[in-house]
Formats: structure tokens, C-alpha cells, sequence
């Protein structure tokens, strides 16, 4: 369910059409500053979350945005 | 079309990022020249320091100056104005970084007056929208040097692409309406032509300002059809009879009054207009007429209409926006300046008469008194309501009770009044009452809207009620005033008028009776009053 919502913001903010949970900064050459602080806004109107600078930080792959995220939504 | 933008802060956000280059912040040495159009989008810096706030600001503009020599002449170059979105004052009475916030937003205004490829795109426009704390997010500010808040980027995109039409005159021509409950309230084949609901009382006051409001949009050349399921002899009808209407047949080019499918009679009225469906607007409340049109006819823009008629006014805003908005509209600049040239003649007139009664012959008045009847009698009413400070009894009535009224014998005028500046509509009216025999009769009413006072026009009014009277065979007239908190201004005007006052008999309450024999007593009307009785 959040695994999903996570993937359709990622291919919307990247404008990709697949993406898998192991893309990450380092694999992805759309995933620049900027398109991260897109996605953040994306992810934090989704999921109506707000994250703080040190956390946008470390959301720099799928597997860290899943991290972070259930720790806010639990 | 691509952009090319000068920017100082990060505005990567704001526009299609596919056909978007950027220059360096606050870099002006390259500029793109293959780029469609040049953008000047510099926002002021989140400082506190009000004294380099002043001299940055100033410097923009020679900054501008010198990119505009480096856009090709037949590439626009657009200019955003300067919105501050954050300043910290530590006096309250120190403005000087907004007068030079306004002093660079006039000369960017004046600069794009010179130069026909320059056009000013106002930001302020777009941000006034929204309350200011949500003008920046600082979180996303220190992380990124964006000034607006990203979450405003969507409606900033969709504002900026409406800016990029109104600057390619891409309006919209023509808008295709509804009758019932669009154009007025009600049914007017179940309500009949005086039972639909257009001025007066709410919701026909909303319907009326919507009329208004389409009237204006005509005249700045938008081209108004009909388009709605009524019988058309009705139609014709209401458009002869009914007084409140505003948009009558001749402000529309061409209309389809019938029971077909209305995208077959939109279709129909783009050939016979010869225009394209793509630039029509379909307006009606129903929504499955509007699901229709948006199925059958993709091309035509088809807007959600507000579901009560107090949303029009902000309705009539968003149709604007939308579709109907142009950078420079010439016909309406025109229509503007004859509306200052009349406001300043009309003030020159009063400046230049010696007499009051030369600025009244000036005005050109024309005073039309007609018997009450089924289309004046509910504003008749209604004036009996609201009426407080020129009104002698301030009895209130129903129209159901003035219909009782005339049916007992009373006789009830009303009156219009109309000079050169406009038309007032009706905005007066009287009531008599029928007294022991026919040569008696009582006023029982008598009343002024309060926005034609000053022009002596009550005078002129009773004066040829008077008159009417005494063709009628009416000898003696008996009045009274009766006072109440807000028409001490009218104690005396029966006075005046001539009357002489019958001895006080309900003293407690100050009312004062009055009589006067009409035969005997005839006053002349001033010569620059032109009445009509019909």
C-alpha cells in the first residue's frame, strides 16, 4: 500500500515509467537536488507527513524513504 | 516554446522543465538568444538589511535595460514585477523598501509601454492570492534557495500559462448561455415573465449583477448567444416585458431558443457565426447539459457553474481569468476614457454654474410617473421596505397588499428618473387613498430613494401628482407625517409644499396632519424637470 504511493510519487517526480525499490540517488540520473526537494513536497502531501531538513537528508533511496516514512506514520 | 530565464533565486520548480533554461542567479552576461522568450523573474533577496534591499532593487531596472538590448526586438522579453514576500521593519514608518519595490514595478511598466516586444507579467497578481505565511515555506528556502513556497508551484504553473495566453490574444470569442437559473432565477416557461427572478431581492440582485457584469464583457467585444431549452415566443417576450433585464435580444449575435440537443445548436451557432468551437465558452447550471457538451464538443470550454447565485460575482472573476482576459484591451480603454471624460465633464459642470438651477437644466432629468402595475408593484413593495430617510409615514407594505390597495380604489404612482449621467430606474412612488367622497383623497405614502435626493425632483414629483389629481376631479388632499428616527429631514415638506397643518390631536407621538385644497393652490414646475406620465 505505502510501498505503491511511494512509487507512483518517484515516477511522476523523475518522470521514469518503472522504477523498482532499489533505485536510489546514486542509480537514478534524474534524482538530482532539485527533483529530491520536488519529491519531498510530493511525498509530504501524499502522505501528509512534514520532514525536517536532516531527514530530507537521508531519504536518498526507496528503501530510506520507506524507512522514514513508517516511522513517521506509526 | 522555449524560455529562457533570468532569475536570482532557485525558480526550477515554477516552469515546464523540459523547454526551460536558466541563467546563473543574478548572472545577466549570457543570454539565450535561441530561447522563444525571455523571462525576467528576480525576486527580492530574504534579507533584513533595508538599506542594500533599496539599492538592489534599484539596480534591477538598469539591469533590465541593458538584457532588453540583448533580446531580439521580435522576441518577448517578459518582465515579472517585484513582490516583497518577507521584510522584517523595525519602524513602522520606514517604507523605503516598498517605494522601491513601486518605483521599479512604474518603470517596468512604463519601459514595456515603450517597447512593443516588452511585457510586464504581475506577479503580485498571483501571490495576493494566497495569505502571506504561505508565501514561503523556509525550511525549503534554507535547503534550496526557493523563494516560493513549492507548493504553490502547480497554481503557479497554471497562472503563468494563462499570463503566456492573454499576451498571445488567445481568448476566447464567444460564450454560449443558459437562460433559466443562469441568467436569472427561476423557470421562465413555469414562472412566468414577471415571476422570474432578475433584480430586486436576492438571489435576483446576483442574477442581476451577472447581466451586468455579461454586459460589460460584450462590450469588450466577447460575442453573447443563447443557447436554452425555452419556448421562444416566451423568450420574446420576457425581453419586451420585463424591465429588470439587462442582456435583451439585441446583445445577442445569434440565440437557439428550442428543445434540441445543445450541442447540435452550439454547433449550429459556430456556422452561422463562422467561428470555432475551440473558441467558445458553454455557461449553464444544469450540470448534464454541461457533461453533454463536454462530451459531444471536447473543443468547447465548458466552466462548473456555481451552485447559488451569491457565487456569480466570483463566477464572473474566474470566466475572466480564464478565457476572456487580454494584455491590452483597445474598445475598453476607449469605453473607459468617454467614462472619465463624462465623470469630469460632470464635474466641471457643477464647478462652472453660477445657479443651482443652471447645474439642474444641466442635467437633463427626465421624470417618467406611470400608475402601479404587475412589474412595478413588487419593487413598489420593496421600496416601502427599505425606504427610511425620505419617507413621510414609513408604512411598509407587501406587494400582495399594494395589489389590495388599488383594488380598494387607491391610486399609486411610480417614479423613474433618468439625466444625463445614467438611468436610476424607479426610485419613488406614491400612495393615495381614497377619502369620505371622490373629491377627498389622503396621502398614505409618499417616498424617495434616497440616491436621487438634491435635485428638487420631490417638488417636481408631487407637484404633477397634484396635477393628475385635479384633472381627476380630486379637490382637497389631506397628508401626514409621521416621524421616526431617520426621516427628520422630511418634517417639514409638507410645509414647504403648502399644506397647512390641521391641529395636532396625537400630540405624544409629534404627528402632524396636514391639508391643502388643490384647486385653489397650483404651483408651477420648474421648466428643466421633463415629465412623462404613462
Amino acid at each position: 500500500m505505502m510501498k505503491d504511493e511511494i512509487v507512483e510519487v518517484l515516477k511522476r517526480t523523475f518522470e521514469l515509467d518503472k522504477i523498482d525499490e532499489t533505485i536510489s540517488q546514486k542509480n537514478c540520473t534524474q534524482w538530482d537536488s532539485l527533483h529530491h526537494l520536488n519529491m519531498i513536497v510530493e511525498l509530504e502531501s501524499v502522505f501528509d507527513v512534514t520532514f525536517e531538513p536532516e531527514e530530507i537528508a537521508e531519504m536518498k533511496s526507496f528503501t530510506a524513504i520507506e524507512k522514514m516514512l513508517a516511522q513517521k506514520l506509526s | 516554446m522555449t524560455f529562457f530565464v533570468l532569475r536570482n533565486s532557485t525558480v526550477e520548480s515554477l516552469f515546464d522543465s523540459k523547454n526551460t533554461a536558466y541563467s546563473g542567479y543574478g548572472d545577466i552576461s549570457t543570454i539565450d538568444q535561441t530561447a522563444d522568450i525571455i523571462i525576467w523573474f528576480y525576486m527580492l533577496p530574504l534579507k533584513s538589511n533595508t538599506l542594500s534591499l533599496v539599492l538592489e532593487t534599484e539596480a534591477y531596472f538598469n539591469q533590465i535595460q541593458w538584457v532588453n538590448q540583448q533580446v531580439p526586438s521580435h522576441k518577448w522579453f517578459l518582465i515579472f514585477t517585484l513582490q516583497n514576500l518577507y521584510s522584517v521593519s523595525y519602524q513602522t514608518t520606514d517604507f523605503s523598501v516598498e517605494l522601491a519595490i513601486n518605483r521599479f514595478n512604474a518603470n517596468v511598466i512604463e519601459f514595456a509601454s515603450k517597447h512593443n516586444n516588452v511585457k510586464v507579467i504581475p506577479f503580485s497578481d498571483f501571490i495576493k492570492k494566497y495569505d502571506r505565511e504561505q508565501w514561503i515555506d523556509w525550511k525549503y528556502y534554507f535547503l534550496s534557495k526557493m523563494q516560493l513556497n513549492p507548493r504553490l508551484a502547480k497554481a503557479f504553473g497554471s497562472w503563468f500559462s494563462l499570463q503566456l495566453e492573454q499576451i498571445q490574444l488567445k481568448r476566447k470569442k464567444c460564450l454560449i448561455l443558459d437562460l433559466d437559473n443562469t441568467l436569472w432565477g427561476g423557470i421562465l416557461g413555469e414562472d412566468g415573465v414577471n415571476g422570474i427572478q432578475i433584480g430586486g431581492d436576492y438571489p435576483g440582485n446576483a442574477f442581476l449583477m451577472f447581466q451586468e457584469y455579461l454586459l460589460e464583457l460584450s462590450k469588450a467585444g466577447i460575442i453573447l448567444t443563447l443557447c436554452s431549452k425555452n419556448n421562444e415566443q416566451d423568450v420574446l417576450e420576457v425581453w419586451e416585458k420585463n424591465p429588470y433585464l439587462i442582456l435583451l435580444k439585441e446583445h445577442f449575435a445569434a440565440y437557439r431558443l428550442n428543445w434540441n440537443n445543445k450541442a447540435d445548436n452550439i454547433k449550429e451557432l459556430a456556422d452561422e457565426l463562422n467561428i470555432g468551437l475551440n473558441s467558445m465558452v458553454f455557461v449553464d447550471d444544469n450540470p448534464t447539459e454541461r457533461e453533454l457538451v463536454k462530451q459531444l464538443l471536447p473543443m468547447v470550454e465548458v466552466p462548473d457553474f456555481p451552485l447559488q447565485p451569491y457565487q456569480l460575482p466570483l463566477f464572473a472573476t474566474s470566466l475572466t481569468d480564464r478565457y476572456f482576459k487580454v494584455y491590452t484591451l483597445t474598445t475598453e480603454d476607449k469605453e473607459k476614457t468617454i467614462q472619465y471624460k463624462a465623470n469630469a465633464s460632470r464635474l466641471e459642470a457643477q464647478k462652472q454654474f453660477v445657479s443651482f438651477e443652471a447645474y439642474l437644466t444641466s442635467l437633463e432629468m427626465e421624470l417618467t410617473i406611470e400608475p402601479a402595475n404587475v412589474f412595478n408593484v413588487v419593487r413598489i413593495a420593496q421600496m416601502t421596505q427599505k425606504t427610511n430617510q425620505f419617507n413621510l409615514t414609513t408604512k411598509r407594505y407587501t406587494d400582495i397588499e399594494i395589489q389590495a390597495l388599488i383594488e380598494s380604489g387607491a391610486k399609486i404612482y411610480c417614479l423613474s428618473v433618468k439625466d444625463r449621467f445614467g438611468d436610476s430606474g424607479i426610485t419613488g412612488c406614491i400612495i393615495i387613498k381614497r377619502g369620505v367622497n371622490n373629491h377627498d383623497m389622503s396621502i398614505d405614502s409618499f417616498l424617495l430613494s434616497c440616491r436621487i435626493l438634491g435635485k428638487g425632483i420631490e417638488v417636481a414629483f408631487i407637484t404633477k401628482i397634484m396635477d393628475i389629481l385635479r384633472s381627476e376631479g380630486v379637490e382637497r388632499l389631506s397628508a401626514c407625517f409621521i416621524p421616526t428616527q431617520k426621516n427628520t429631514q422630511v418634517a417639514d415638506f409638507y410645509d414647504k409644499m403648502g399644506f397647512s397643518q390641521i391641529r395636532e390631536i396625537k400630540e405624544s407621538k409629534g404627528e402632524k396632519n396636514y391639508s391643502i385644497n388643490i384647486v385653489r393652490k397650483t404651483v408651477e414646475i420648474a421648466p428643466y424637470y421633463k415629465i412623462t406620465v404613462s
